[in-house]
Order: C-alpha cells, then structure tokens, then sequence
C-alpha cells in the first residue's frame, strides 16, 4: 500500500488541475488499489436516471416521416397538385408526393407505421414517437452537426462524448463511446462524434462494420507477433522496471495511472476480442438478427451496451443513404429492409435480457423529407428540418405514445414542437442529468450540449 | 484548460444581457421564479426595454434596470402590481390592448407577452444579486481586474542575490514555512532542459560532457547550446502551433479543394522565428499584418498563416471571421472575446460593439485564391511560363467570380420589383438566412431575397420615412386588398414621391411592388444620368436611392456572403463551373512553387455594424473598426486600411497589459508543467488569478524591457534554483502546498506525443533531424519529427487526440493530459514503437555489444541516458535468457520504450 491518501496522490499530479479535476469525478475507492486519476471512471449524474447506456440509430441523409412514422391521408388528395402552403427548404420543390408505403395500425396503442418497418412497429407499445422534431436548417451538414453535437457550425463536442464525460463507462476494458459505420464515414466524416473541446478520451471509437474481423474492426487491438503469454511477459518486466523507478520516486499520481493503463489494455484485448465474436451467442440469436451487415452492427451493439459501454452509435453507411432526392420508393424499401428486422431483433433481443429499461435507443435522423416532391419527376423528396420524426424506446421512455404532430401534410410540426435541444435535454433527463448543469469550462465559458436552449418534453418520460 | 466536473455553476454565458454580471459562479440552488426570470424576462426587458427605460434613457421617467425601480414605476405611476397582471399597465401596454402600446416599433412576440404576464403573476420574482449594473459600473469594477492593469516592476524581495526568480518564489513559500528543495541531479537536470527546449532526450555524450563538466558555468554553457540548436525552435514552434489552431487543410468545404498546400510555410516561418530569437512584439505584428510591415525577408509575409490556417467552416464567412478573433483576443491575449458575438460579454468587460469593431477589421480583408510566392521566384523560363498559365486560370475564376458578383448586384436592382414581390411573399416564412440554398439558373437568388426581406423589416422597425407606407399595405389581407387599400391614409412624414405615386390606392400588393419598383428605377437612372457618383441633390431621391446602393442596401451585396460564393452563385450549373476554375487553379499552383497564405487589406473596407444576437440579418448600431475599450481606454477608430496594421500595434503594444503577461505565462507552463495562471487562455475576470502575481508581473516587465527577447525569458526562468531543484515530492510539501502552487519542488512531466515519438525515433537511431519543408504523412515508416506531420482538420486522427494532441478546430492554449488504455495500447501493439525497438537493437552500439551485459548497457544508455542498477540487470539478463535470443532483446527493448522512465521527465 502507498503511503498516500488519494487526495493527496491526486493532488500530486504534476499534470495540473486538468488532471486533478479529472480525478475529482472518481469514485472514491479505498485500499490499495487506490485509482489515480482515471477520466472514464463511472460517475453518478444528478440524480437517478433509469437510462444508463444510450443507442442511437442514426439513419443518415433524412429519413421520410410521411413514408415511415407520420402518415398522412392528405397526401393522396393532392398527389400530383400543390399544397396550400409550402415552406423553402434546400432545394426547389413543386407539387405533393403521396406515400407509396401502406400505413397499419399496431399494439394496444394503435400507432400507426408504414410497412417499411413492420417488424420494428411490433415493438410500439414500448415505443415513444416524436412526430414533431424540428431542427433549424435544411442543409445535410449543419443539421448533422446539430444532431450529435448541438450545434449546426460550431465546433462542439458530440452527444456521445458529453454522455461519456458525465457518466464515465462501467467497463474500463472496452471504449466508453463506440462509432459504428459499414463502409466508410458519413459526411463530415469524425467531427460527428469528436470530443469537441472535452478531452480526447471521451472521442467516439470508430469502428469499420463492413468488417467481421476484430482485429480490423479495432485498431491495434492484437499484437501480430507476439502470442498472449509473451506479450504478458514483456508486460510483466515493465511492470517490474516500473515498480522500482515509483519505488525510488515516492508516490505519484500519474506514474501509478501510466502502469494501470497497461494491465488495461492488455484485458482490453481479450475483452474486445470477446465482445465482437459473434460465435459466442446462439444459432436462435443469430438468426434472430440476421446475418446482414446491420444484423452483426445491432448484435456487437447488444453485447457492447451488455459489457458496459455507455454510448453506442449506429450509422446506416457511409455517405448519406437516406438522402433520396428520387427513387425514393425503391431505395428507402432498400433500406428499410436492411433495418427492419435486425432493428425489431435488437429490441426483443434487449427486453428478455432485461437491458431493455436501462437502454436509451434513439431512432433517427439528421431531419425529415419534404412531403412535396422535388422537380420534374415525382418520386423524391427534399430536405425537412421544419417537421420530422424520431422514435426513443427504453431507458425510461412512455412507451405506446406519440408525441406531438406535424401539420395536415406533414411538412412542419405544429403540435408540441420538439427541437433537437429538447430531444438532447430529455435524453439527458432520463440519463439522470438536468442539461443546465451538466457543463464544462472551456474559453471563458460553461459550455454544455444544448448551449442555452433545451426544454425537457414531459410526454416522452415515462 | 480548467475542468470543472459538472454542476459547478450553472450560469451560461448566452442569455442576451446588454450589461455585464456580476455572478458568483459558485454551484448554488436557483429559486424557480428567479430561474424564470432569468430565462424568459430578462433577456426581454434587456433588449427591449432598456434602451428607453434605463439607466440613460428614461421615458415616461421609467426605468425597468432593476426590480425596485420597476416596482416604483414612472410618472404615471405603478406600472407593476405583484401577482396582477390584469392590474399592471405594463401587461396592457405589450399586449397593445390600450393607448400606451410598447415597445413602439412593434407588438412582442406572444410568446414574451405570455412569459411578462406569468412573471408578473409569480409575483415579479427578480434575483437581488443580479441588478443590471449600469456598464460604467461593470467597467470599473472590470478595470481593477489584475490582467487589465498596467504591467508595473514590482521590487525584488531579499537581499539581492540569486536569481529574483527565486526571491519571489521562496518569499511565498516562507509564508507556509516550507523551503525549496535542493538541486536535482545532474543526469536529470541535462534530461530536462534538452526534452524542455529541444523536445528530445539528450545524447548519451552529452549527459557525460555535462557530468564531467567541472567549470562553474557547466549548466549555462548547456543552455546555451541547447537555444542554439535548430531544434529549438521546432520544439516551441509545436507550442505555437496549439495557440495557431495549425492544420494543413480547411476542414469540410463544399467545391473548393480541402488542402492548404502552403500552411507549412507559416509553420517554417513561426520555427525560423523562434529559432532566430525574433522579438515577440514583432513575432505578434508580423503574424497579424505583415503585409504592412517592412520585412527585411519578404519570407516572412508567410506569418499571416496565423490568421489563414484556421478552419472554412464550410465556407462561412461569420464563423471564419469569429476564428479569427478568437485565436487573436483569446490566443495573444487571454482573453475570450468571441462571448460577445452574440450580446456583451457576461463577465469581462467586451461589449458586444467591441466584437464588431474587431469583425469590422478582420472583414475588411481578403484571402487571394494564388497567393504570393513565398520567397523569390526562379528566374527560370519555364518558371515564367508556368506564372503565365496560372495568371491566365486565375483571371478565369477572377473574372468569372466578379462577374457572378456583377450580375447578381445588377439584378438585385434590375428585378428590384421581382425581389420586394418576393421577400414579401417570404415575410410569414420562417427565416432563411442561415441556409445554403439551391436555385435554378435564372432564379432570383435565394440569399438576395433574404437581404431584401431583412431590409423591408429594417424599415418598417425604424418607420422609414420611404418605405411607410409599402408596411400600411403590406399588412392588408389579399382577399379584401382592393376595399382596404382605398382607406389608408399616408402622413405627411413620409418620403413625397412615394407619397405622391400612391395618389391613387393601388389595387393589389403587386400593384405597390410596381410602382415602387417604377419609383427606384426612376431615381437609378437620374443618379446615373448624373454620372452615378454624387449623392443625389433631392433627398426624396435620395433616399429611395439607398436601396440601391450604400451600407444598407440590400442590392449592393459584398462579394463574400454568408455562405460565402455559395450565396453568390446557388445554381449547381454554376457552382460546377465555379468548382471547375477554382480546383484548376488551386491544383496548378499547387504543382508551382510555395506561396505564403497571406491575408491583405480589401478596398474599401467593410463598415460593420452590431449583429443583433450574432444574427447577420439583424443589424444593429454601427460601430468604428477599433480596439477593445478593456485594454485600451483612449482607443481612436483604425483610420490605415482595414485596421489591421493598428490592431497589430496595439496587440503587441508594451502598453497592452495582457500580452506579454500571458505569452511570459505561457513559457512558464512549459518549464513547470503548470502556468503562474493556470488558466493561460483566460485571463478575464472568471480566470484563475497568478499565484504569483508579482513574480508575473516582473517577468513580463523584465521580458519588455530586454526587447522582448524569448531566449532571454527562458534564460532568466531555467538558470533559477526553482527550476534546477528536484521534483521528488516532499512529505511537509505535500501538506502544506498538496498542489505544488508554491513550487517547493518542480513538477514531474509526462513527455507530449511529439516529445515521445520524437524520442522513440531518435532512440533508435532513426530520426531525420532535417528542419522544415513541406508535410509528411505521420507514422508510415516516416522518421521526420513529429512537428512535420501534416494535420488532417477534417478527419483528425483519434490517435492523436488520443495522445492528447488539440484538436485544430481552435486555438488551444493548454493541452488537457489523460491517461488511458488507448495509449498503452498503441505501444504495445502498434508498429510504430516496435519498430523503433527493432532498430534500437540494430543501430552499432547495441548490435556492437557481444556480451549481453554489455549490449543491456547500450540499451539502458540510448533509452535513459545511464547504465542499468544491479537488481535491473539481474532482472533483465535473466528475462533475456529465458527464450530465443532474438525476441528476447527486440521484447526488452520495446519494453523500454514503454516504460514511465521513458515517458517521464523528472
């Protein structure tokens, strides 16, 4: 045991107050493993929150709200013909486009869903769908910028990391905040879960889903030329040089976190290596989520949020897929398929592994589409921030309910209007925040994600 | 940079305040009313309210400043019952429900209406501590801020001898009875200074040079060397290079070409400066205006990067601009100027006027696409050709830019009827300033339309005189327009051709569109036919003519918009073309040689004025392009071009209180691992205040009065005792001072990532020590030192924000060191440390050594600069034999590399 109280070797950190603040948020563990410093240590919030982990679906380029989650009969009367009002978004729209999808009523709730996501509307009931998101401009960029990071220009830090900086992660072994993209980066690329001005440990870990293979999926997560136990041996003598050089130095904070590190990573790499072999669940599991590229990212998903990880993010693909400016109806059946069941598997598969209350799933994305279509052709829609659809399940969310609604058409929410401050502010609600407070010193200023806005919408929180 | 874990305060800096506050900034609960009122109310009366019923003005002899003078009321009495709206004629006054209707220009939005109401029925709840001061008091009790003061030479304490350093350092420690600790070690002294100046280990030689050195100037003669080494200034150029927020592309931009080819240039010019001791008054003017400097090497014209390597933030103008004075005001001085792009600053006394004096200058300057050359050109023929061929592309983006320009101005004037039709058909829609539009070729131009429509509501706000009575009809329902039309009755105030040309009521809103529209074309050709340069004679003319032209018309449009050249042309057909010319001009220059990324003075320089909330639409007071008031009581407007040349001046002015104190903090962080102020990018009233002010303010006296001379700095900080003495912790330390504020013992420092891959290279033999040129991928197999890697603004490498490097998304006046698995990880089984250990056990002096004891010596030497203990190489030798040679000392060796002994300095 070191002759050091924690206080003290915490307030040795030559490092400065960053490191000492770091460690003002760790858990105030006595004895001899007395951890120094440690940014990603579990913390409570402000008070008890039901969520602990948070899974955002993230379906890039805008999803329709009219031909998913929002339907609206209007459409069919002025197929072909103007609407009474039209709003400017990106680009020029003419007249309304009818859904090409079937709307059915589903759970004792009777919210209505298209058949693009049949087998995800079973789960209804224990969903929460916000038919009036509204963000602030109809551009791709801002508005993914808004939705990970509350704000459409500036650069700030993303959701996942001020989620990972106030609640630590509970598993130390694996990233507190983990990125998955099949096939390459959306646009703007990493700034969607970047760090911000938070430190670098709460970044997003991207991870490449078209690959299966562990050590492709994390970077330098395996030693290519050393074998487990030679590695531990190597590991074991720098301990021990370690050992003497503290020995000769008196305690101190920031030499005993540098040797901590190592016996972490040398755990993480089993663990990692565990939490993406997807041998290890059974034949029903696996076919439960299908062997499809969303099926595997929703199962690493399960077993990440199962080890602890606090903040997983779950991108269609790289680029914009949502983004149908035309053919529409084949390329959002496309995509819908590829969501639909894996996305009602993760579901099922959280709720009888009893994950389902403590996980927050978000399900959206940067903004809505137009219910008009654009010019000439009739089959594709433009950007809509002005009204669109996001859906929220688990962690503490009102299941079976609907929350606000868009106008006749579908193209702006009027009823109990959520903005994308307010969704954050809610979520951090049912994280166990109060969004005014959760704050960081930065540039003269207490920054926090919803900046000075964001309303905590009631009707969500169960 | 201070981390506060959450809930320390919950005051945000955002709520639009006119007035600076005073706040305690400690955690304490908010009462609900007073959350209330300072969520809702405030912000309301502030913008609204004040102007006319404050401090200055006091119409009706009301004044809504302050919850007892509110309660009051005016000359006509209460205007406030306390839990009775219906009762309080402040409720009636905004709801416009009797005579009095307020504010005057226009009903408030239902929403503040609604909050004023609820306010006044919770009993007009207002926070005691939080009076709006009136701003001369906020500004007193600013100017006695330690920062805002002169810089004074403040006395030596002691006797007189030794380092002053010291005298300050040991008079505070004596306060707490404690004493310096003594000298640390010869080894760890020349580890030290060299990790400290040159950013890597010093040679086995030169640690026994120095231990065998018996002359009494042993250590100085070292730091000597080690200032004279061209590796100096790559090490404090990195520093440097966190405040300059360095990267060598722009980030996400949408047709332009991502990279910066030339930011190295800037990054060569700022390891030349340093290196040759550049003073930093004139480090600081050079890198804000040398363009309108005497260079003596015209090289250095490259120092502008300082103010051009910074994100395009998607090329909006706004955002690049408020980057810019935030890497000036928070970078050179510490202090956050860029709180006030929105309303005053709440803390620090920056109005948000001062924001825009500075936009103003900043805004007045331009970026060419083909920057100058970056030193002089080869006579070379073929050189000449290639100038040639790019002159000729550059004209054809030039003229075609300009020519966009010309024509969406023309436009704007000649389809004036086009653009009122349709801003006014926008004028129910929600706001469209923020967005990038896209249009078809031929269409009015969708940022022009939000222009006019910000003008209309800019006229109607102020009852212009002209544009009265477009807002009598422009209120007019359609359906009944013709009926309505008829009645409405014109006053004597307004402009008498308009007046005159609504003789007859017009029948529709188009109607007004067109004979306004008959109106401006009228006065356009009059003006024109007078030669189109004088104002014209009748004022009626004239001021109809201001639409067209002048600070506030919509139609004179400057080059860059919002969105930069995506507002100027929001055509795709368009901006393909314009994509096409730009990318062929920046590949061509790119294959030529380096150019300085310069900025220059445009003509005429902008006259800004306040944007309301930080929104471009929304126009407020014009402001003069000047200085801050905080820093300079006696400023007088930049008259030279944009500004800049004064701003410069005025930066590195030796009266600017704040300059050299905080750069004189900056190198102190760095010797000590911690600044005097611990927060060195914030020296306002909210930063931490020194914990040696008089040591700081000596240094920063004593650093201007030797030409500002950076190497003199570091001299005088390195040769004291305090900086010499050990950094073994102390048991009557730790208690008495458990933060080492006091400096009984230096502080132990963990090896930045350059530091570190430097070393590794180094270590092993490999390190290319050639200084300067253009980037080089990082990692790669590439030995070049770690300052030379190019940055990626986009797609920045989780590695290196692993590591703790700073994002370049902003001036970073500190790095935030963590610790985490993520960096043991890449050592144990990234290439790039195993590699190095290869090539450790392969360079001569270990390959060279036959004995294995010999060969550990070697190791030990390269690594740590010493020979191994008894018990180490008992361990070691032993480790060695237990397997194949081979992978036994290529796993020792690597695991040297990992060790806190590589990675610390003591």
């Amino acid at each position: 045991m070191l002759p050091f109280t924690r206080r003290e070797m915490l307030t040795r950190c030559g490092t400065g107050l960053g490191m000492m603040a770091l460690a003002g948020v760790t858990a105030d563990d006595a004895g001899a493993a007395a951890p120094a410093a440690d940014p990603l240590a579990p913390k409570p919030g402000h008070f008890a929150g039901k969520a602990k982990h948070v899974v955002h679906l993230f379906m890039n380029g805008g999803p329709s709200q009219v031909d998913t989650f929002d339907p609206k009969p209007s459409l069919d009367k002025y197929h072909g013909k103007p609407l009474p009002t039209s709003l400017r978004t990106e680009r020029k729209t003419g007249v309304a486009m009818r859904s090409p999808f079937a709307f059915k009523k589903y759970g004792q709730s009777g919210t209505e869903v298209s058949d693009l996501f049949a087998r995800t509307a079973e789960h209804v009931d224990d969903m929460c769908v916000i038919r009036s998101m509204y963000a602030d401009v109809p551009n791709h960029e801002p508005s993914l910028m808004l939705m990970n990071c509350g704000d459409g220009r500036l650069p700030r830090p993303s959701f996942g990391s001020w989620v990972t900086y106030g609640l630590g992660s509970e598993n130390r072994n694996l990233p507190g905040f983990v990125v998955m993209c099949p096939g390459g980066y959306p646009i703007v690329t990493t700034q969607n879960w970047r760090s911000g001005f938070l430190p670098g440990v709460y970044q997003g870990t991207y991870l490449d889903t078209k690959h299966a293979e562990v050590e492709k999926l994390v970077a330098f997560i395996r030693n290519v030329e050393m074998t487990p136990p030679r590695q531990r041996g190597q590991l074991d003598l720098v301990k021990a040089l370690n050992d003497e050089h503290m020995a000769a130095r008196k305690a101190d904070a920031q030499l005993e976190a540098r040797v901590r590190t190592f016996e972490l990573a040398f755990r993480m790499q089993a663990e990692a290596t565990d939490a993406f072999d997807l041998t290890k669940e059974t034949k029903e599991t696996r076919e439960l989520y299908g062997d499809t590229t969303h099926g595997r990212q929703l199962l690493y998903t399960r077993r990440l949020i199962e080890r602890g990880v606090r903040f997983v993010q779950v991108w269609s693909g790289g680029g914009q897929p949502w983004d149908n400016h035309d053919g529409l109806e084949a390329q959002h059946k496309k995509l819908a398929a590829e969501w639909d069941k894996p996305t009602a598997a993760f579901l099922t598969d959280l709720k009888r592994r009893g994950l389902f209350d403590s996980t927050l799933v978000l399900w959206g994305g940067e903004f809505g589409r137009t219910p008009v279509a654009e010019l000439p052709a009739l089959n594709g829609r433009d950007h809509n921030h002005y009204g669109f659809t996001c859906w929220l399940a688990g962690g503490g969310v009102k299941g079976g309910t609907v929350v606000g609604a868009t106008d006749e058409f579908g193209f702006k929410a009027e009823e109990n209007p959520v903005h994308v401050h307010d969704l954050h502010a809610t979520m951090l609600h049912l994280l166990g925040f109060d969004h005014e407070r959760l704050t960081y010193r930065y540039a003269g200023r207490d920054f926090r994600l919803t900046d000075v806005h964001g309303r905590v919408v009631e009707e969500i929180v169960g | 940079m201070v981390f506060r874990p959450t809930g320390h305060s919950r005051t945000v800096c955002c709520s639009a305040l006119l007035v600076a506050l005073v706040s305690s900034g400690r955690c304490h609960a908010t009462p609900p009313g007073e959350e209330f009122f300072e969520r809702s109310i405030r912000p309301t009366l502030v913008e609204r309210c004040v102007a006319c019923h404050g401090p200055k003005v006091r119409k009706a002899g009301l004044r809504l400043d302050s919850r007892d003078a509110a309660l009051a009321g005016g000359t006509d009495g209460p205007v406030i019952v306390p839990g009775q709206p219906a009762e309080s004629r402040l409720i009636a006054a905004v709801k416009h429900g009797g005579e009095v209707k307020m504010p005057p220009e226009g009903k408030l939005p239902p929403a503040e209406v609604a909050a004023l109401e609820k306010w006044v029925a919770l009993g007009a709840p207002w926070p005691a501590q939080s009076a709006l001061l009136p701003p001369a008091k906020a500004e007193a009790v600013a100017s006695d801020h330690w920062s805002f003061r002169a810089v004074k030479r403040p006395k030596v304490p002691g006797d007189g001898t030794g380092s002053p350093v010291d005298a300050f350092l040991r008079a505070k420690l004596a306060e707490k009875n404690l004493q310096p600790s003594p000298e640390a070690d010869r080894r760890t002294l020349v580890r030290r200074l060299t990790f400290d100046f040159l950013g890597l280990p010093p040679t086995p030689s030169e640690v026994a040079a120095f231990q065998a050195d018996k002359s009494a100037d042993a250590y100085e003669k070292v730091v000597d060397r080690l200032l004279a080494s061209p590796h100096y200034g790559e090490r404090w150029g990195r520093h440097w290079l966190d405040v300059a927020r360095y990267a060598d592309n722009k980030g996400y931009v949408f047709f332009e070409g991502k990279d910066y080819p030339w930011a190295w240039t800037y990054r060569d010019y700022v390891i030349g400066a340093i290196n040759r001791d550049l003073p930093f008054d004139r480090f600081v003017m050079e890198q804000l205006a040398a363009d309108r400097l005497d260079l003596d090497d015209k090289k250095s014209l490259a120092a502008l990067g300082f103010l051009t390597v910074g994100g395009h933030f998607m090329g909006n103008v706004h955002d690049i601009i408020d980057d810019r004075i935030d890497a000036i005001t928070r970078g050179l001085m510490g202090l956050t100027v860029s709180c006030a792009r929105c309303h005053d600053h709440k803390f620090d006394p920056i109005p948000q006027a001062d924001y825009y004096s500075l936009y103003g200058v900043l805004r007045s300057c331009v970026e060419p696409t083909v920057p100058p050359l970056w030193g002089t050109p080869p006579e070379a023929a073929d050189s000449k050709k290639f100038a040639g061929e790019l002159a000729a592309k550059e004209k054809q983006l030039t003229d075609f830019v300009l020519g966009k320009h010309k024509e969406l101005v023309t436009q704007a004037r000649a389809r004036a009827g086009d653009y009122l039709l349709a801003a006014h058909a926008a004028r129910n829609q929600p706001p469209v300033d923020d967005f990038m539009l896209l249009a078809d070729p031929g269409d009015l131009n969708p940022a022009m339309i939000a222009r006019w429509r910000a003008f209309l509501e800019t006229t109607r706000k102020r009852r212009d005189a002209t544009w009265a009575p477009w807002h009598r009809y422009a209120e007019l329902p359609d359906a009944d327009f013709a009926i309505r039309a008829a009645t409405v009755a014109h006053a004597e105030t307004d402009n008498p051709l308009v007046r005159a040309a609504f003789t007859a009521p017009p029948k529709t809103m188009k109607e007004v569109v067109e004979r306004y529209g008959k109106l401006l074309a009228g006065v356009e050709k009059a003006w024109t036919a007078a030669g189109g340069k004088a104002a014209l004679p009748d004022a009626a003319s004239e001021a109809l003519r201001s639409a067209f032209h002048g600070p506030t018309s919509p139609a004179d449009a400057p080059l860059a918009l919002d969105w930069g050249f995506l507002s100027l042309f929001p055509d795709r057909a368009t901006q393909g073309e314009y994509q096409k010319l730009v990318k062929e001009v920046e590949a061509h220059a790119a294959k030529g040689p380096p150019r300085a990324m310069v900025l220059l003075d445009a003509e005429p320089p902008y006259e800004p004025r306040v944007f309301i909330r930080g929104q471009p639409n929304r126009l407020g007071e014009q402001v003069p392009r000047q200085f801050l008031k905080a820093i300079d009581a006696n400023r007088k407007p930049f008259t030279s071009g944009s500004g800049r040349l004064e701003l410069a001046q005025a930066v590195g002015s030796k009266d600017n209180p704040l300059t050299a104190r905080v750069f004189v903090n900056r190198v102190w962080m760095h010797h000590f691992g911690r600044g005097l102020v611990t927060t060195p990018g914030d020296f306002g009233l909210r930063g931490d205040p020194p914990s040696h002010p008089e040591l700081l303010d000596w240094l920063s006296a004593e650093f201007m009065a030797r030409g500002w001379s950076v190497k003199k700095l570091h001299r005088q900080i390195v040769t004291s005792a305090a900086y010499r003495q050990s950094s073994l912790a102390r048991d009557d330390g730790l208690a008495a001072d458990p933060e080492n504020r006091l400096l009984g013992t230096q502080n132990r420092r963990r090896l930045e990532f350059e530091s570190l891959h430097d070393s590794m290279l180094a270590v092993s033999g490999s390190l290319d020590t050639t200084v300067g040129g253009p980037p080089v991928p990082l990692f790669a197999g590439r030995t070049r030192r770690a300052v030379y890697g190019s940055i990626d603004r986009l797609e920045f490498p989780s590695l290196l924000a692993t590591f703790d490097v700073p994002n370049p998304a902003a001036t970073s006046p500190e790095r935030t060191p963590t610790t985490v698995a993520t960096q043991a990880l890449y050592l144990m089984n990234g290439p790039f440390a195993r590699d190095a250990a290869r090539r450790l056990i392969d360079s001569p002096a270990v390959k060279g050594a036959k004995a294995p004891a010999e060969k550990l010596d070697a190791l030990f030497l390269a690594a740590f600069a010493r020979k191994p203990t008894d018990a180490e190489r008992t361990r070691l030798l032993a480790f060695v034999a237990e397997g194949p040679a081979a992978d036994r000392w290529l796993d020792l060796g690597h695991g040297l590399l990992m060790t806190n002994e590589f990675t610390f300095i003591d």
